[in-house]
C-alpha cells in the first residue's frame, strides 16, 4: 500500500480502494510507474503555454483574413466593376482585417482578465464556505496538496445535473465548480476522482487555454454569421444586383463574392475543428493527471460510469461558449464515433477504457 | 580571431548551462522543502484532532478502551518524535512512530463501523471527516514530497548535472517510505465491507 495513500481507510462511505478490480491484478507500484510521472505535467504545461500562443496567433490570422476578404468583397462590389482588379491590395480589405484582428486581440485580452468570473456567473455557480460544504472543501484541498498547488476557490451550481468544471487563468487563481447533483450522488472516492480531473485542468493550464480559444472561435463564428445573414436579407444583394444590372458584367466582383462565401462558411468550421480536437486531447490528459494525483483510477472510473448513466445536462448549466470546460459535455451526448470530429469530449466509454489501461502493464 | 570567437561562444554556452542547471536544482530543492512543510502541517493537525475525537467516541466505544488507549499512546509517541526531529527531513524513529499512529487510527476507524450510534452522531461524524481528510492530506502531501524528492535525486545524480550538484553541495533528499508497522497494520487490518 505504498502509494494507495488516498485514504487507505477513507471515510465510512468509501469503498476500499484495494477491492477494486483494476487494482487487484496489478501491484500498486505499477500504477505510479514511469507511464504517468511528474515530469509529464511540466512538459504538458510548457506545451500548453506555447500552444496557447500559437493557437491565438492562428486564430488572429484567421480573423484578419476573414476581415480582409469581407472588406475586399465590399470594395469589389462597391467599386466600378470594370476597373476593379482582383490582384490589387484592397484598402478596405486591410481595414476590415485590421479591425477584426484588433477586436480579437482586445476581446481575448478582456476575456483573459475577466473570463473566469464570467464563466462562473454564466453557469450560476456560487462560492461556498468550508463550513457549508466541509466534504467538498476537504476533497479540493486534498487534491491541491497532491498537485502541490494553492487551494482553488470552491463553487457550487444549484442543479440536479451531474457535472463539474474548472476555470481560472493561472493555478494561483483558479476555481472548481461542481453541481449539487454531483455532490449528492457520488461517494467520496468518486468525488475525489472528479475534483482531481478538474485539478488536472488547472495544473495543465487548460483553463486559460480553453478560455482564450473559446473567445476567438466565438468571434469568428459571430462575424461569419452576421455577414451571411446580411447577405441573405440585407442591402448587400439588392444594391449589388442593381449595379450589376445597370453596368453588366462584374465577373471579378462575383468571383470575389464566391471566395468570400466559401471563406465565411469554412472559417468558423475550421476554427471549431481546431478547438474540438484540442479539447478532446485535454480531456484525456486531465483524466491521466487525475490518476496521477489520486493514484487510484477506480474513483474516476466509477464517477464516469455514474455520469454516463445519469443526467449530465441541465437548463442551469452549460452553453456553447462554456461546454468544453465541463468534465462531460453538458449539452450533447456523444456516441462512440458519431460526429467524433465535432465532439468537445471523447466518449465516456473510451475514457473509461483508457483509465483501465493505466493500471495494466 | 576566429578561434577567440569560438572560445568566447563556448564559454558563454557553458556558463549559461551552469546557471540554468543550478537554478533548476534550487527550484527542485525548494519544492522538496515545500513538500515537507505541507506534511508537517498536516501531521501537527492530526496530533491536535486525535484527542478530541478519542474524547468524543469514548462514551460510545465502551469495549474498545484498549484500542483508544493505543491511539493516544501512538499519538504522543509520534508527537514527541516529531518534536525531536530536525526541521526538514524525517528521522527513522519519526517515520516508524507516524506509521504506528496511522495503523492504530485505521484500526479505530474500522472498529467504529460496528457502532451505529457513533455513525448517527453529527459531531463525531464531523470529527471523523476531519480526521480522515487529514489522513488523506498526509498521504497526498507525502506523495507530493516523494515525487519532488525523486525529481531532485534524479537531477542530483544524473550526468552532467551531478557535476554542478556536487560542486554546490546539493544532496539527495530522503524519501518517506512506508514503515513496517504501517504495512503490517494494513495487511492485518480487520476486513470491513464498505461497499454500499
Amino acid at each position: 500500500m505504498v502509494q494507495a495513500v488516498s485514504g487507505p481507510w477513507g471515510s465510512p462511505d468509501t469503498p476500499a480502494p484495494a477491492s477494486a478490480p483494476a487494482l487487484a491484478d496489478a501491484p500498486h507500484e505499477a500504477i505510479t510507474a514511469a507511464r504517468v510521472n511528474g515530469t509529464d505535467f511540466l512538459a504538458a504545461q510548457r506545451d500548453n503555454r506555447v500552444k496557447t500562443w500559437v493557437l491565438i496567433l492562428v486564430l488572429i490570422n484567421l480573423g484578419f483574413f476573414l476581415g480582409y476578404v469581407i472588406g475586399w468583397a465590399l470594395e469589389a462590389w462597391g467599386s466600378d466593376s470594370n476597373r476593379f482588379q482582383l490582384a490589387a491590395v484592397s484598402g478596405l480589405g486591410l481595414l476590415g482585417g485590421a479591425l477584426l484582428a484588433g477586436i480579437g486581440v482586445v476581446s481575448a485580452g478582456v476575456t483573459l482578465a475577466f473570463g473566469d468570473k464570467l464563466v462562473l456567473s454564466m453557469n450560476g455557480a456560487r462560492e461556498v464556505t468550508p463550513e457549508a460544504e466541509p466534504r467538498l472543501h476537504n476533497v479540493v484541498e486534498e487534491m491541491a496538496i497532491a498537485a502541490g498547488l494553492p487551494k482553488p476557490k470552491v463553487y457550487i451550481m444549484e442543479s440536479a445535473a451531474l457535472n463539474a468544471f474548472a476555470t481560472g487563468l493561472s493555478p494561483q487563481k483558479s476555481a472548481i465548480a461542481v453541481t449539487r447533483g454531483l455532490l449528492d450522488t457520488l461517494n467520496r472516492e468518486q468525488l475525489q476522482g472528479v475534483v482531481a480531473h478538474e485539478m488536472g485542468h488547472v495544473l495543465n493550464l487548460d483553463t486559460r487555454y480553453m478560455v482564450a480559444v473559446g473567445i476567438m472561435v466565438g468571434l469568428i463564428a459571430l462575424v461569419s454569421d452576421v455577414v451571411l445573414r446580411s447577405m441573405r436579407f440585407g442591402s448587400f444583394r439588392s444594391s449589388g444586383s442593381s449595379r450589376r444590372d445597370s453596368k453588366g458584367g462584374g465577373g471579378a466582383a462575383i468571383i470575389v463574392l464566391v471566395i468570400m462565401l466559401v471563406f465565411l462558411i469554412l472559417a468558423p468550421i475550421a476554427a471549431q475543428l481546431v478547438r474540438f480536437a484540442v479539447s478532446r486531447q485535454r480531456e484525456y490528459l486531465a483524466d491521466a493527471t487525475s490518476v496521477q494525483l489520486t493514484r487510484n483510477p477506480v474513483g474516476l472510473i466509477g464517477a464516469l460510469e455514474v455520469l454516463g448513466a445519469g443526467n449530465t445536462k441541465g437548463p442551469e448549466i452549460g452553453n456553447r461558449a462554456t461546454q468544453h470546460l465541463f468534465i462531460v459535455n453538458p449539452l450533447k451526448n456523444f456516441g462512440e464515433k458519431t460526429a467524433a470530429l465535432f465532439a468537445t469530449h471523447p466518449s465516456i466509454a473510451e475514457r473509461i477504457q483508457r483509465l483501465q489501461n493505466l493500471g495494466k502493464a | 580571431m576566429t578561434a577567440l570567437i569560438v572560445i568566447v561562444v563556448l564559454a558563454v554556452l557553458v556558463i549559461g548551462w551552469v546557471i540554468m542547471t543550478y537554478n533548476r536544482l534550487v527550484a527542485l530543492r525548494t519544492q522538496v522543502a515545500n513538500g515537507w512543510a505541507q506534511i508537517d502541517v498536516q501531521l501537527k493537525r492530526r496530533y491536535d484532532l486525535i484527542p478530541n475525537l478519542v474524547e468524543s467516541v469514548k462514551g460510545y466505544m465502551g469495549h474498545e478502551q484498549d484500542t483508544l488507549r493505543q491511539v493516544i499512546e501512538a499519538r504522543n509517541k509520534a508527537a514527541s518524535a516529531n518534536a525531536g526531529a530536525p526541521a526538514t527531513g524525517a528521522t527513522a524513529a519519526m517515520i516508524a512512530a507516524e506509521g504506528a499512529l496511522s495503523a492504530s487510527l485505521g484500526k479505530m476507524f474500522a472498529l467504529a463501523e460496528a457502532y451505529p450510534d457513533l455513525k448517527a452522531n453529527q459531531s463525531v461524524q464531523q470529527l471523523m471527516e476531519e480526521l480522515s481528510t487529514t489522513e488523506n492530506k498526509i498521504g497526498f502531501a507525502r506523495q507530493f514530497y516523494n515525487d519532488s524528492a525523486t525529481n531532485l535525486n534524479t537531477a542530483v545524480q544524473s550526468f552532467p548535472g551531478n557535476l554542478i550538484a556536487g560542486k554546490f553541495g546539493f544532496q539527495n533528499a530522503e524519501l518517506w517510505r512506508v514503515s513496517e508497522a504501517e504495512r503490517a497494520a494494513v495487511e492485518t487490518a480487520p476486513k470491513v465491507s464498505l461497499q454500499r
